[in-house]
């Protein structure tokens, strides 16, 4: 027997067929959804509080919240257990634990994760935990405006703990070099875009590559600045708002001049983080602790001052991320009691500079770790009170955020808009196509 | 030494037969198991069958009902019969990802075929440090690929990364390798190639070391000059494991989500998005569930039927 005939012998169809099916099924199996649980045990864990925790900053910040979750010793021996999540398909992590009752009784996670799941009835609302909070007087240490977001018509949906604020960062010495002042407005932020392009650098910095979505906030950042927004102030779709093409205008006239770095469709966070340290990052938008962030603590990254747009609007856009309770619990009396303990804990966080975020506290906000960064107290006290969320211009949190952070929809805008592909009116005209077309009716 | 002598000992070649060989084939052997092996074959397979169903029927059956339903990740939602699958094909974005997963899939099959044939050919021959070189070229298989597209991002995509450095000293301008429709195409292909050629060279290798070099002494003892001798007796020669690796690279290339989403995300403006990025996306972004599905499941009917066109190239290949 040739080697011919055994191999065919071997080969046969069906067993090609088997193969090629199985193979060929790996679309499927990856887009169906059906992903295992990653945890067991769920609810009846027999008194333990499970906190699924996602991984906020580096590994020390994972180690120290697993300490301070796992140092919760409540009424009844009440116990928690601690788990970090990745952000790679968290979203089908959380749904199919969910859906076979092994998910978290507490966790953090996406930003409008909470609304996601409270659609599904998924969600304990947190009223007895604000009850609690109040009676302690840590409700008064929030800073104003964080809390309201999450408050339905049947409740707190979740809690905030961090407000991963964006702001715009400049480097001095590249202004001092293009010998042009800060941008005050929309016309100076032009101008000094223009100066700085003259040294070789970039005066609106940002990045719409593979995982990056600064371009996408830097977008809505713009909208909101200039009083427009996503949303009207009844929650209903309103991309096509004058306010709103104006804003996209004028980011088309910064891209038109050079401006935008014609590379910053491609640019990854890293790309971008590049840009800032190497000096050809002038200013733009970025977020928390960009000097540890991009390894420049020299002080010459800076926070600069809020601008106005063309109406006297100043605001910029911030994600309140929150901690959420789920209905599937050993204990609905343990979940709170973890909740108020885990908050209470928090501020050990910034005490060892493992946050990149804004705390939620005004207590935390005077501690010296953090306030002795003159660059965190301007941000706290020259952006936090104009920060608006993605929800602007209305101000109530819902699920329909999802589909907007992160989706196609906004990506694809965000993109085209960089490259100068499209007019303003069009581009926003696809924009809001897309998102009708993946929010729930 | 006559023509006809040439193409006689070629077509001997073609079949594998070394000089002097008969070149009979022995005639099926069929051996008949006796029915106590029989049923202890079912049951050495049982375990095997039941894990197949569970691991790939039970995501399938779930998958289908997906696709048919208007639900989310968490909840199935009601039936729609076709809906997800007309909405799918009445969108533009499925087809434009459609188009770039084609010819994605057409560079990736026939350049990494032919840049690993190449040097399975050049590998053939004896070159000093040939097994250093081997191991060096395995390299780009080898390597995690999400530290092969964070190494081609940091020499392509800002302008003063090597290579669109190398360009502009060159004063060839400065490519935007990743910012460029056009060029963040082509660069994600190269990317596919330069990925895929050792899988390529590796088969091909293999195949070609199965070939009896004798083969070759006698067709140049005919006369057939190198090219007859690659195109009348190599490429048939190895055309069974050629078919076979183009049906695994088009799977490769069709399902192939990390090279594209670690380089370009799909970006910009869609350029790239195939249709697994597409699925992804659609799932993961939009948590549009019934859609993503049903572009898998669109997927898999393609690949399949691809599969079996080159399958059945493979049965002609064997009876040839």
């Amino acid at each position: 027997m040739n080697a011919t005939s055994e191999q065919r012998r071997s080969f046969s169809r069906r067993g090609f067929l088997g193969l090629t099916a199985a193979a060929a099924s790996v679309p499927l199996l990856a887009a169906c959804g059906g992903g295992s649980a990653s945890q067991g045990g769920g609810g009846g864990a027999g008194g333990t509080v499970k906190f699924w925790d996602m991984p906020w900053a580096t590994p020390a910040y994972n180690d120290a919240a697993k300490g301070i979750a796992e140092g919760f010793s409540g009424a009844n021996g009440a116990k928690a257990s601690y788990q970090i999540i990745q952000w790679n398909n968290f979203y089908q992590t959380f749904s199919s634990a969910i859906a076979s009752k092994t998910g978290p009784a507490v966790s953090t996670g996406g930003g409008f994760q909470a609304f996601q799941f409270e659609q599904q009835g998924q969600i304990a609302y947190a009223d007895k935990v604000i009850e609690k909070l109040k009676a302690s007087g840590q409700f008064d240490d929030f800073l104003p405006g964080v809390l309201d977001p999450f408050k339905s018509d049947k409740g707190y949906v979740a809690v905030p703990w961090q407000l991963d604020m964006r702001v715009f960062w400049y480097r001095k010495s590249l202004f001092e070099k293009a010998n042009v002042a800060l941008p005050t407005d929309w016309p100076s932020l032009l101008e000094a875009g223009k100066a700085l392009k003259k040294v070789g650098a970039f005066g609106f910095t940002t990045g719409a590559g593979a995982g990056n979505n600064y371009a996408n906030h830097s977008m809505i950042m713009m909208m909101v600045n200039n009083g427009g927004g996503v949303w009207n102030k009844d929650g209903e779709l309103d991309l096509m708002n004058d306010r709103n093409v104006e804003a996209m205008e004028f980011v088309l006239e910064l891209v038109s001049n050079g401006i935008v770095d014609p590379a910053a469709v491609s640019y990854t966070t890293d790309n971008m983080s590049a840009q800032w340290k190497d000096g050809k990052a002038g200013y733009g938008l970025f977020q928390v602790n960009v000097p540890q962030r991009v390894g420049d603590t020299s002080g010459d990254l800076l926070v600069a001052d809020p601008i106005k747009g063309p109406h006297g609007d100043k605001a910029t856009i911030v994600f309140p991320n929150n901690i959420m309770m789920y209905t599937n619990t050993p204990s609905q009396e343990a979940s709170e009691e973890f909740l108020v303990y885990y908050l209470g804990q928090l501020k050990q966080l910034w005490q060892k500079k493992l946050m990149s975020a804004l705390p939620v506290f005004k207590s935390i906000t005077e501690i010296p770790e953090f306030a002795n960064d003159p660059n965190n107290v301007k941000i706290v006290k020259d952006w936090q009170p104009i920060a608006k969320t993605f929800a602007a211009q209305g101000s109530k949190l819902n699920a329909n955020l999802a589909a907007l952070d992160g989706g196609q929809a906004l990506n694809q805008f965000s993109q085209t808009i960089i490259t100068g592909k499209a007019d303003a009116k069009t581009a926003l005209q696809t924009f809001q196509s897309g998102l009708e077309s993946v929010l729930k009716k | 030494m006559s023509s006809t002598t040439t193409q006689s000992g070629l077509a001997r070649a073609r079949r594998g037969i070394a000089p002097g060989g008969s070149g009979t084939v022995p005639g099926k052997r069929r051996s008949k198991l006796s029915a106590q092996a029989t049923r202890t074959f079912f049951w050495l397979l049982l375990p095997s069958v039941v894990l197949l169903v569970l691991i790939h029927g039970y995501p399938l059956i779930y998958a289908a009902i997906q696709a048919t339903h208007d639900g989310d990740l968490l909840q199935t939602g009601n039936f729609v019969g076709g809906q997800n699958f007309a909405t799918v094909l009445t969108s533009p974005a499925f087809w434009k990802a459609a188009q770039f997963t084609l010819w994605f899939t057409i560079v990736g099959v026939f350049g990494s075929w032919l840049v690993g044939l190449g040097l399975a050919l050049l590998l053939r021959t004896r070159i000093p440090a040939g097994g250093t070189f081997k191991v060096l070229l395995l390299l780009p298989w080898v390597v995690p690929i999400v530290v092969s597209s964070t190494a081609w991002n940091w020499l392509v995509a800002t302008p003063d990364s090597l290579i669109p450095s190398l360009f502009r000293n060159l004063g060839m301008g400065t490519p935007l390798f990743l910012a460029d429709p056009s060029l963040a195409s082509i660069t994600v292909m190269v990317f596919k190639v330069w990925v895929s050629f050792p899988f390529m060279m590796m088969m091909i290798s293999a195949a070609l070391a199965s070939v009896d070099t004798t083969v070759y002494e006698a067709a140049s003892m005919d006369g057939a000059s190198r090219w007859q001798q690659f195109t009348q007796i190599t490429l048939p020669l190895i055309a069974r494991s050629t078919y076979i690796s183009w049906i695994l690279m088009t799977i490769f290339c069709v399902n192939d989500f990390p090279t594209i989403y670690l380089l370009t995300g799909g970006g910009p403006v869609n350029a790239t998005t195939s249709l697994v990025v597409l699925a992804y996306r659609t799932v993961f972004q939009d948590f549009a569930t019934g859609p993503g599905v049903a572009i898998a499941f669109l997927m898999t009917m393609t690949l399949v039927v691809i599969s079996v066109i080159l399958y059945r190239q493979i049965r002609k290949s064997s009876v040839e």
